[in-house]
């Protein structure tokens, strides 16, 4: 009965759900009410269970120990003697005793142990002493508040408050530099917004205060303001600024606003937009009937049926030109720092107030900035400013300067035969004659220079100073040589194609054959005979007395007379890809890919086999059946591990099935079934790369290795320094 | 039971023979009993409790906020449960501001009392009022705090405090009179002697215990050794030690010939008090993690006598002379830090840091079941309440 009961529980508790098996808890009832005897028993039973470190254990065991508390006096007793414990358990309220993990579970039970302390005390309290106090215990002491669903006592409370105000000083601290930056920024961002402002009026005046300002703004108005009524021009309409006065109505192809537009006459001529044809039929003209002919006769039309339309083109495009080039370098410049720089900051800066909680002046200034910030950027990019050219532009200059400021002039002292092209006009030489000419005419000489500069250079070469004079006095002195290299090879190859063609092309042809090979001493001295090759001089002794007796003064030494005739050509070989595989038959069926020379690392000698991955030489294929008959009898037929291992499942004797295994497998696979399969495996939960990168690192070898390490090179310096004192003391 | 009181009845007994036997074994049957509550006041651990020895009646509390509280403890209803009320908590400005530490009655009247507190601070107090009579100002803060039970001739009341030195204050003149130098760190307990109105045991954190006569002020009578001299001889340390951690109770017997100890060396040592000769008692293992005073008590009028030590959050009995561990009582949910033993009812008053002060009253002996109507009348919380029929379990 004992075992039964013990038995039983550990199955309610090990079952790892979240609900117990009706039926068995219905069995433990029965049992527990048959004596007392039997309720002490599972008492004890369910505090060894409430005392396992697994939260899903302990969970299933407070079940049980609700359920037959609310049944049995005895029980009660029981659980209450021992409360404190049974609370420190279940409730947590030893800081020092947390519950075990699974986290979810754990936190489960609190609710449920708490939910049921009520419970009890308000079913048994004045009953039972010891539960009203524990209630009062942790209402008053632990602070559970018994209404908060999510029970956290008030170290929980207090640590998340910690948390709290630990978060908010670092917030005032960032909110303090936030600020300090904001102010020293916001001049800035202000000022930047103004410039990118005027810039914009430049651009693009306003169209409410255009009428006042129109001659102002005429000359660089190039296109108009962004709203709807307002057709964009692509050209200047310096000669037409009044008509986006009046253009702000919202239907622009009405005919409504025929009498409108009649107020500047010749529009589409003006204004460069074509008036539809094809739109006359849709759009009725409706004037009122009594206008209808002075309208007509009035404004010179044959007939009211005409119809305007305007068409205007969503976007408005800015193109760049040499009038407002700078304006709109100051606005991209502006855009680009505003983009970059103020938004992120600004919108940090508001994240940072928003996060700490701020509600004051500073949020909204900060919002007010970002709002205006990006209204600019909006404006900005409605603008469609186009800069391709100019980016292109903008290369092209720096490409320029590039050019004119680095130029990598060649060092020069006095003489200079050779000058490159380019630089002729700048020493006032006249540009060379194309190598080519200069070749073949070999008349490299001051003839060769052209007669149009002449005179001038003639007049540089009286300057003493300037690079002509010394030139020519190179050239003086120099007269029979020719002036420049390239020249002098130009010449020896035509000498050279004098002589016989045949000759020449058996040279070639031998040349083909010959072997390239690198330059070595036995080419330096090729065809010379060394007198002193391999002589080792010795040197008698200077000293007027102290003479050796006899030394040889010159010693011969083949070995180095022969090395500087000699070469060493080392020939290994050509390499042969293998081209044969292993082929012998893996366990899955397939044949072994490796391609080895000579042996497999994991299958031996590489032999000849046929496609099924039989050797087809017989000694082959006796060894090998030599050897899996020698493995078999290692390992017994009959000791199939897989079939051994059901049956140790099933009869829970061990008959070594893991010996096999570990063999076979390296230890890798796991030997030991689990005890609880349904619960969860707080093992396998804990088994992050962390703990497993800590298992390593910390492992006591480990630790010990580096320790050792460290003190050996530590010792190295000591010997190494052992003489200075600074190092001696530490 | 019944043998006594016929054997009382005939003469044959002396009458403290009957008594002793009773309150043995009410002492022996001591239990949480949910008919006595004292009512909850405090709203942190209470630190020190302190029953009137003229009737027994009224209880003192302290409390580690500065709340001292005094409780009747008569129960006048004729009821069997009873709630100890609260006759008056003393939390108007004058009382101590941090926590108090020691609370005690004067021992002849209950006119006044005494306590003493973190606030560096020993005060005076006319029960009757509740204000403070007189107020003693000290240096540091102060532990601990006893007046003699038995002095007619002085009015000292000792103090131990964070400084190594205990004072002695004179309640007559209202000054500090005497300093007695001779501890190392700080005193975390004092005792007078119930037997004799000079002799004073002082316990330090430098696990040291001394004996002094105030009368002799030069240095102390005797520095109590837990070797009884035979290992300090041969050990180059000069001191004596009681334990080998702090000291923080002492209690006497209430013959005053023995004197208990306990250190944080979760030892309770029995001494000799004349000869200073620790007696070697082995109480086992007696949890104390105190960090300051303890305060724990000897039962009196029992045949053997029973010491009752706070252990943790539970309380133990242990005989005194023998070490036997009789019981342990568990109620409390925290840390125990003081109890007081009623004699005339054999009750026992503890107060914990959970805020509570429970009462463990002796447990009347079990009516002998006549019939089956007698259990029905019992609390229907303790009926068994398994449903009737298997199917629904």
């Amino acid at each position: 009965m004992d075992q039964n009961l013990s038995q039983l529980v550990e199955d309610l508790t090990t079952s790892g759900e979240p609900q117990l098996n009706p039926e068995k808890m219905k069995e433990l009832k029965k049992m527990c009410k048959s004596s007392d005897e039997h309720i002490s028993h599972v008492y004890h039973l369910l505090m060894t269970q409430l005392n396992q470190e697994h939260a899903e254990i302990r969970f299933s065991a407070f079940q049980i120990v609700d359920e037959l508390f609310s049944r049995s006096h005895q029980f009660r007793m029981l659980i209450i003697s021992n409360f404190q414990e049974f609370l420190e358990l279940t409730v947590e309220t030893d800081f020092e005793q947390p519950l075990p993990p699974p986290m979810e579970v754990a936190k489960k039970l609190k609710k449920a142990a708490i939910q049921s302390v009520q419970d009890w005390h308000g079913k048994y309290g004045e009953a039972y002493k010891k539960l009203s106090l524990g209630y009062h215990f942790l209402k008053q002491n632990k602070k559970v508040d018994f209404q908060d669903v999510t029970a956290r006592t008030l170290a929980e409370r207090r640590r998340e408050e910690q948390r709290q105000s630990r978060l908010e000083n670092i917030y005032k601290e960032k909110v303090k530099t936030a600020e300090k930056e904001m102010e020293e920024m916001s001049q800035e961002i202000q000022a930047v917004l103004t410039e990118m402002k005027n810039c914009f009026h430049l651009l693009m005046p306003d169209p409410f205060d255009f009428a006042l300002n129109d001659a102002e703004f005429e000359p660089t108005t190039h296109a108009k303001e962004d709203r709807p009524t307002s057709s964009a021009s692509e050209q200047p309409v310096d000669h037409q600024p009044s008509f986006l006065g009046h253009t702000d109505d919202e239907q622009p192809c009405c005919s409504k606003d025929l009498p409108s537009i009649s107020r500047c006459p010749k529009i589409d001529r003006t204004v460069g937009l074509p008036a539809d044809p094809q739109e006359e039929a849709d759009n009725k003209a409706a004037p009122n009937d009594e206008d209808y002919e002075t309208f007509v006769r009035s404004h010179g039309l044959g007939s009211h049926k005409y119809t305007l339309s305007l068409e205007v083109s969503p976007a408005i495009q800015v193109h760049e030109n040499e009038d407002n080039a700078a304006i709109i370098n100051t606005i991209s410049d502006a855009h680009k720092l505003i983009s970059s720089k103020f938004l992120p900051s600004v919108q940090t800066w508001i994240q940072l107030f928003t996060r700490a909680g701020l509600r004051d002046d500073r949020l909204r200034r900060a919002i007010d900035l970002k709002s205006q910030l990006e209204a600019t950027l909006q404006k900005y990019n409605k603008m469609n400013i186009d800069s391709k050219g100019r980016i292109r532009k903008v290369m092209k200059a720096s490409d320029d300067e590039d050019d004119d400021e680095f130029v990598e002039v060649p060092e020069k002292e006095g003489y200079e035969p050779h000058i490159p092209d380019h630089l002729r006009k700048e020493y006032g030489l006249e540009p060379r004659s194309p190598p080519k000419a200069l070749g073949r005419g070999a008349v490299a000489r001051p003839s060769a220079l052209s007669s149009r500069s002449q005179p001038r250079r003639s007049e540089e070469e009286l300057d003493p100073t300037s690079a002509a004079a010394t030139l020519k006095l190179i050239r003086d002195k120099l007269p029979k040589l020719p002036p420049l290299n390239t020249s002098a090879t130009g010449n020896s190859e035509p000498a050279a194609s004098g002589e016989p063609d045949n000759k020449k092309r058996k040279l070639e042809e031998e040349k083909a054959k010959a072997p390239i090979v690198p330059f070595g001493l036995d080419l330096y001295y090729w065809g010379q005979d060394q007198p002193t090759a391999g002589k080792i001089l010795k040197f008698s002794s200077q000293h007027r007395f102290w003479a050796p007796n006899e030394t040889e003064e010159e010693v011969e030494n083949k070995e180095v007379a022969e090395m500087l005739k000699s070469r060493y050509i080392t020939f290994a070989g050509k390499f042969e890809p293998v081209a044969h595989r292993c082929q012998a038959p893996m366990p899955d069926g397939r044949l072994c890919d490796r391609q080895d020379r000579f042996k497999c690392p994991f299958h031996g000698k590489i032999v000849p086999r046929d496609e099924s991955g039989k050797p087809v030489n017989p000694e082959d294929r006796a060894r090998e059946e030599k050897e899996r008959f020698e493995k078999q009898a290692q390992q017994p037929e009959w000791q199939d591990p897989e079939f051994m291992r059901e049956v140790e499942a099933a009869t829970g004797v061990d008959l070594g099935s893991s010996r096999y295994d570990r063999k076979r497998k390296g230890g890798t696979k796991k030997g030991k079934k689990k005890k609880y399969p349904k619960l969860t495996d707080l093992k396998q939960q804990a088994n992050t790369s962390r703990s497993r990168l800590e298992k390593k690192v910390f492992n006591k070898e480990a630790v010990k290795r580096v320790v050792s390490a460290m003190n050996r090179m530590d010792q190295k310096k000591h010997e190494k320094f052992a003489n200075q004192f600074n190092y001696a003391l530490n | 039971m019944l043998g006594f009181i016929s054997a009382r009845q005939v003469g044959l007994d002396d009458p403290l023979r009957l008594r002793r036997a009773e309150s043995t074994q009410r002492v022996l049957s001591l239990e949480l009993n949910k008919d006595r509550d004292v009512e909850r006041i405090h709203g942190s651990g209470v630190n020190t409790l302190d029953i009137e020895p003229i009737e027994g009646r009224y209880m003192l509390s302290g409390g580690s906020d500065g709340v001292i509280v005094l409780y009747d403890l008569e129960n006048l209803s004729r009821k069997p449960s009873y709630t100890c009320k609260a006759i008056c908590t003393v939390n108007h400005p004058d009382v101590h501001r941090f926590s108090v530490e020691t609370v005690q009655w004067y021992p002849h009247d209950t006119g006044m009392f005494t306590s003493s507190s973190f606030n560096k601070t020993l005060k005076i107090w006319d029960t009757n009022t509740l204000q403070p009579a007189d107020v003693f100002n000290f240096e540091a803060t102060v532990y601990s705090h006893h007046m003699s039970p038995v002095a007619t001739k002085h009015c000292l009341i000792a103090v131990g405090t964070k400084s190594p030195k205990v004072q002695l204050c004179d309640l007559k003149s209202g000054s500090c009179s005497h300093i007695l130098q001779g501890h190392r760190q700080e005193v975390l307990a004092v005792a007078w002697s119930p037997r004799y109105e000079y002799i004073l045991a002082t316990a330090s954190a430098d696990s040291g215990v001394k004996l002094w006569d105030v009368r002799r002020a030069s240095g102390c009578l005797l520095s109590l050794d837990q070797h009884n001299g035979e290992k300090s001889k041969a050990s180059s340390e000069a001191a004596n030690t009681a334990h080998n951690g702090r000291v923080n109770g002492l209690c006497f017997t209430s013959d005053g010939l023995h004197l208990l100890t306990t250190g944080t060396d979760d030892r309770m040592r029995l001494w000799n008090s004349s000869t200073g000769e620790n007696t070697l008692v082995n109480y086992g293992k007696v949890c104390n993690e105190s960090r300051k005073g303890l305060q724990f008590t000897i039962s009196r009028g029992c045949s053997p006598e029973f010491v009752f030590v706070p252990y943790d959050s539970t309380i133990a009995i242990y005989t005194v002379y023998s070490g036997e561990l009789i019981t342990v009582l568990k109620g409390h949910y925290s840390t125990v830090d003081c109890c007081v033993f009623q004699p005339n009812f054999q009750e026992l008053y503890s107060g914990g840091r959970d805020c509570n002060i429970l009462a463990w009253v002796p447990a009347l002996r079990e009516p002998v079941p006549d019939d089956d109507t007698e259990k029905q009348c019992l609390n229907p919380a303790y009926e068994d309440a398994w449903s009737g029929s298997d199917d629904e379990g």
